[in-house]
């Protein structure tokens, strides 16, 4: 079974081949902590993909995963596989992942506390330990973007504020020139309008710097707002997927995640809705 | 009534004595920030690089001494491969350990290094060769002096520093080594390799250290055993400055320098000093200059127990 689906994945043209693609993948922590089970979903070339769910539905698990990052938590995908590009990337480790492109921007604003917001987007510059000299021209991207951050480049990122922090890391993310960026949670903790600004930067970026995402938040509405299709996860697995507008019009989703229907009702209620697998 | 010259003269001379300290304190603090270990060898790693100087410049231990410049430079370059050296086999093993494990480890290899020196030499110091030796006394201002080898060592510590700093400032790879002590997993999403990070971290800190004991050696005519207590005063120096702030480092070693500057000149055996109002007059024995920065970590560790630039840790129990 294994060997034929990647035949079919190498078969498929290089345009339309997905850009991350999961298979029916598992991710075991620690060898014994079962976090995601058979979760498949895949995201084309230019396309935002929102991954929804609650909290410890396992979708920070699965960026982590396809990062390589969750390789040095502990956590191994045992079964399923992983491909970027139609390449096998399964337990890839977090160095490999960012040469072949990917850039994850971690949950909670990770900056680089005691570093200026300056010294925060160099460290962008950095890969592979090629770089060692840097000059203003580099920072000319994350200035397009965010043009706020160019008159804090001084300021210890630490004191930046929330809203300051999030336009640096995913400035900092973009120096670094990523094809495939992965954001976990960008939303949290912001005031609704800044979350507004920054999706609303986001789908530009999406757009002029032909970058993939795939963005996990908990934030539904305004994560569907944005992407081009939808998974949502919860206990591990991936219980509906759509194309985002179609996701957004469906009754479990406006009940559980926006909140917009009237009827009270149990998540359990919908749990017939199991997912098709997308392989067969 | 104080003697203006003789004091202005041995705080100078503190200064300098911080800044040879600094090199071994910010030694030590740059690889508590990176890899969280207390490196209690600094002081024997000191030594050997004082004594390497020794070993490869002068024909004591090896049939033929090589010149005084390049003793030096053998000396620092060993100290690069003993760093990598000693991060591949002993301490990635105990990434992820406990503490105390690391700690004693780091406590065995003090004993070891010390064990080998005395092996080759005994516990008598060794003079430096001809080249690195500077007679003299260089004239300062306001009547005071400095002693030339303790000028040439000052100088050079200070250069060291400088582009040190200039590197955790300046360049991608420094700011890389001060964010990966910050958040590992947040500079790994960078590309950032942890395993090349320590490595950088460890050779780093024992080059910097050698050199800081290679200076101490030059500024005292020669290697000498008690080098070696450099690595109790400068945990003074780097608890007052705050465990991983390496600018904390710098400064916490002037202190240490100055304070034991004025306490060995001030304080010494015989010299009787009046209680400042009273009449009470206090004798200290020989050696009390070196008791003064501990007397300071102390002081540190139960009022301000991060010093001065240290982050703050809030741990719960």
């Amino acid at each position: 079974m294994a060997t034929n689906e990647q035949a079919t994945a190498t078969a498929v043209d290089d345009g339309d081949r997905p850009v991350v693609e999961l298979d029916n993948v598992e991710i075991v922590y620690d060898r014994h902590f079962l976090a995601v089970q058979g979760v498949s979903l895949s995201a084309s070339e230019g396309d935002i993909v929102a991954l929804l769910g609650p909290n410890g539905a396992g979708k920070s698990t699965i960026l982590k995963m396809i990062s390589g990052i969750g390789r040095s938590e502990r956590g191994e995908v045992t079964r399923g596989r992983v491909f970027l590009r139609g390449e096998d990337v399964t337990n890839d480790g977090a160095n490999e992942m960012v040469e072949r492109g990917i850039t994850h921007i971690l949950e909670g604003r990770r900056v680089f506390e005691d570093l200026t917001v300056e010294e925060n987007l160099r460290c962008g510059l950095y890969r592979q330990g090629r770089r060692f000299q840097f000059d203003e021209d580099d920072y000319q991207i994350a200035f397009e973007y965010f043009p706020q951050l160019e008159d804090i480049m001084d300021l210890k990122a630490g004191y930046a504020s929330g809203g300051q922090q999030q336009m640096l890391v995913i400035a900092r993310a973009l120096i670094h020139r990523p094809n495939l960026l992965l954001l976990d949670e960008p939303s949290l903790g912001l005031a609704p309008k800044l979350v507004r600004d920054i999706f609303e930067t986001l789908v530009e970026i999406n757009e002029r710097e032909d970058i993939t995402m795939l963005i996990a938040d908990q934030n539904a509405k305004r994560t569907l707002e944005i992407a081009d299709y939808g998974y949502v996860m919860e206990n591990g697995q991936i219980e509906l997927h759509d194309p985002a507008d179609v996701l957004v019009e469906r009754e479990e989703i406006k009940e559980f995640y926006l909140g917009t229907s009237s009827e009270d009702s149990r998540y359990t209620d919908i749990r017939h809705y199991k997912i098709r697998k997308r392989w067969t | 009534m104080v003697n203006w010259v003789t004091l202005i003269d041995i705080s100078l001379s503190g200064l300098g004595l911080g800044a040879l300290y600094a090199l071994v304190a910010m030694g030590f603090s740059l690889i508590y920030k990176v890899t969280g270990v207390l490196n209690f060898a600094q002081g024997q790693i000191a030594m050997v690089g004082a004594y390497g100087v020794v070993i490869f410049g002068t024909a004591t231990v090896l049939p033929a001494a090589i010149p005084a410049w390049a003793a030096v430079l053998v000396t620092v370059l060993l100290g690069v491969v003993l760093g990598l050296a000693l991060e591949r086999v002993v301490f990635r093993q105990f990434i992820g350990e406990p503490v105390l494990s690391v700690i004693i480890v780091t406590l065995a290899l003090g004993s070891i290094l010390e064990g080998v020196i005395f092996f080759l030499y005994g516990q008598n110091a060794q003079a430096y060769p001809e080249a690195l030796t500077f007679g003299g006394q260089l004239s300062l201002p306001l009547g005071t002096s400095i002693q030339a080898a303790y000028a040439v060592a000052v100088a050079i510590a200070l250069v060291v520093v400088a582009v040190l700093m200039l590197f955790f400032r300046r360049t991608v790879t420094g700011s890389i080594l001060r964010a990966s002590a910050s958040d590992e997993q947040a500079a790994m999403v960078l590309g950032v390799s942890i395993e090349r990070t320590i490595a950088l971290a460890w050779t780093l800190s024992i080059a910097i250290t050698a050199i800081g004991g290679i200076l101490l050696a030059t500024s005292s005519g020669g290697a000498a055993v008690s080098i070696e207590n450099t690595g109790i005063i400068i945990f003074a120096a780097v608890v007052l400055g705050g465990l991983d702030s390496i600018p904390g480092a710098f400064i916490g070693s002037i202190v240490v320098g100055v304070l034991q500057e004025l306490g060995s000149y001030y304080l010494v055996g015989g010299t009787a000093v009046y209680v400042p109002f009273t009449d009470i007059q206090a004798n200290f024995g020989a050696g009390f200059g070196e008791i003064l920065p501990l007397v300071l970590l102390l002081v540190v560790i139960l009022v301000k127990p991060y010093g001065l630039f240290g982050t703050e840790r809030i741990e719960r129990l």
